[in-house]
């Protein structure tokens, strides 16, 4: 028997067997301009020359698996030959799905695991689940652990206890990796160049270019300075996917403070976005979206725990997913956490060395724990009783 | 106060219509969904003759599935083609107990709003009077009320 462990993220799978390493592959299928009678998926659009314009076909909206047109042709493709061959006669399967996830995708995913995959067993869980019990087996003193999931629909912030999801303290907030992208997309647009069908682009513009900033209105000061006292502003070079296949920021030395590049490259000048699109995640009523940013959120979250738990969960949170990577991130949380708390309780945030594999290391954990068998609904098991044994046996 | 005077020089009341706040709004849930976009572009498939599949879409008729027997696919997708608001309200979170999809969502920030420039994106002090974007100066303004203000349409 051998355990797939499927992470299935609206924008990134993170897939592997237990017993080997993870990949990070695209849960989505593309078109695109040049090869315009193919559909590609997954990991195919490494096959595409030219992904300028690329469009996206994705099976999740507003987080929610919605699409199934396209994610089982993603399914197929990731279990299929060209990649995990997939024995099912032989194969349980750990696969995650957002916060309170509506009834009916819960039982179509029921049907396509069991009844068209037909996988052995399968175990349906929150991706936040599965960091907490990493967190947990390395650090198995602690008693409870508070998980920011910051992923590519919306950020999440959940309480557990001794491996309890404490759901009155779950939180989302609306803002996440797609929101980002598309914010900066339509800025520069605006402000500078027509980029609004380059959402593949400008997103490596965001990974690249984007930090969070430690303190915003400083920056701000520093962004509008003229000239090379303008410490914020880059360059960036976008890819012309012939001569330039990937996009980069000009080192300093070689950057025009005072006129145009005589080179033909298209370059993207950045200054304030650098830092004002990420602040989303911290001040989302900065773009009218009136909720809290993730350190209030996080405040409050804990403040509605039980008060002996409190001091356990402020120096036990946890960072994952894509967004947490931007640079600054954890100490941006750290510091105003740190400002929020009362004085006397400790802090701590932790930003694990893979924020966007961290959920399915813990899904790999899992497997190799010897309550695993307990854990999961058999294919038997499911034929006998329907949803409801899912229903009962699943944490979710 | 600056704000003021600037208002007065740039902007004559008697000749820039203002928008109502319902209309504010709606200009702002525009901008919002703009933002849950997969594509801005269409589907480069989209112009192909026939031949080409399309792109699923969820109101897609079944008049060519009526005409075939049914099979356990057609099942999957007249079940399975419903998106996301379909699923909240059939989910129909007003009757159930505990902690929920709406209730989970942040609440309002306790901290004041902050306010950047329509324009440039810097902090700004001024409400443009016709539609109540901000400005940070003359300049941006003036760019304001040639690219965006009454010239978007909701
Ligand atoms: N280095 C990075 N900096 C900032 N954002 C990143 C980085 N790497 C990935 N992301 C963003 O993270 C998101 C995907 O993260 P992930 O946690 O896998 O989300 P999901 O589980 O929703 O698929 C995407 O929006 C992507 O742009
Ligand atoms: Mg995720
Ligand atoms: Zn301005
Ligand atoms: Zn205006």
């Amino acid at each position: 028997m051998t355990t797939l462990v499927l992470d299935n993220g609206a924008y990134f799978a993170k897939i592997g067997y237990s017993h080997e390493k993870v990949s990070v592959i695209p849960n989505s299928q593309f078109r695109s301009k040049t090869s315009r009678l193919k559909t590609f998926t997954a990991n195919q659009l490494d096959e595409i020359k030219d992904p300028s314009g690329l469009f996206y076909i994705l099976p999740f909206q507003k987080g929610y698996l919605v699409n199934w047109d396209v994610q089982r042709k993603v399914w197929d493709h990731l279990f299929g030959k060209e990649m995990f061959k997939v024995d099912f006669a032989d194969t349980n399967i750990v696969i995650t799905e957002p916060y309170f996830n509506f009834t009916s995708i819960q039982e179509s995913m029921n049907e396509i695991l069991f009844e068209e995959y037909q996988f052995q067993s399968a175990l349906r869980i929150n991706a936040g689940s599965l960091s907490a019990h990493r967190y947990f087996h390395e650090k198995n003193s602690e008693l409870c652990c508070i998980v920011v999931d910051s992923g590519f629909s919306f950020t999440h912030i959940i309480p557990y206890c001794r491996g309890r999801k404490m759901k009155e303290g779950i939180c989302r907030i609306n803002v996440g990796g797609k929101l980002l992208t598309n914010h900066l997309k339509e800025t520069i647009s605006y402000r500078q160049l027509h980029v609004m069908d380059e959402t593949h682009v400008i997103n490596q513009v965001k990974e690249d270019v984007c930090y969070v900033s430690q303190d915003f209105y400083k920056d701000m000061e520093i962004a509008q300075f003229k000239g090379e006292d303008n410490m914020v502003m880059k360059d960036y070079v976008l890819p012309d996917f012939s001569s330039i296949k990937k996009g980069f920021c000009k080192p300093r030395e070689e950057m025009n403070f005072t006129g145009k590049y005589k080179t033909g490259e298209q370059i993207l000048r950045l200054t304030n976005e650098r830092f004002a699109v990420p602040e989303m995640l911290f001040h989302p009523s900065d773009i009218g979206i009136q909720e809290m940013g993730i350190p209030e959120a996080l405040v409050n979250s804990i403040n509605n725990m039980p008060e002996d738990m409190q001091s356990h969960f402020y120096k036990n949170i946890v960072l994952t997913g894509g967004n947490t990577l931007f640079p600054g991130f954890r100490d941006r949380v750290y510091k105003e956490v740190r400002a929020l708390a009362p004085v006397e309780y400790e802090v701590s945030v932790v930003l694990p060395q893979n924020p966007i594999c961290y959920p399915w290391e813990g899904g790999k954990l899992l497997a190799e724990n010897p309550d695993f068998e307990e854990m999961v609904v058999t294919r038997d098991d499911y034929e006998e009783n329907g949803h409801y044994v899912c229903e009962e046996k699943f944490d979710i | 106060m600056a704000e003021k005077k600037i208002a007065v020089r740039s902007q004559d009341p008697g000749q820039r219509r203002v928008l109502d706040s319902a209309t504010r709004q709606r200009r702002l849930t525009r901008q919002l969904e703009a933002l849950e976009k997969d594509n801005f572009q269409d589907d480069p498939h989209a112009s192909l003759p026939q031949l080409v599949k399309r792109l699923p879409q969820f109101d897609e008729s079944n008049e060519s599935s009526k005409r075939r027997k049914k099979t356990r696919g057609d099942h999957f997708k007249q079940r399975f083609r419903k998106n996301f608001q379909t699923l909240l309200e059939e989910e129909d979170l007003s009757v159930s107990e505990g902690p929920n999809y709406l209730t989970a969502c942040a609440e309002p920030s306790k901290f004041p709003q902050r306010h950047f420039c329509a324009v440039c994106g810097f902090p700004s002090n001024y409400t443009c009077v016709s539609c109540g974007s901000r400005y940070c100066c003359v300049r941006c303004l003036g760019t304001h009320h040639e690219t965006r203000c009454l010239k978007w349409t909701v």
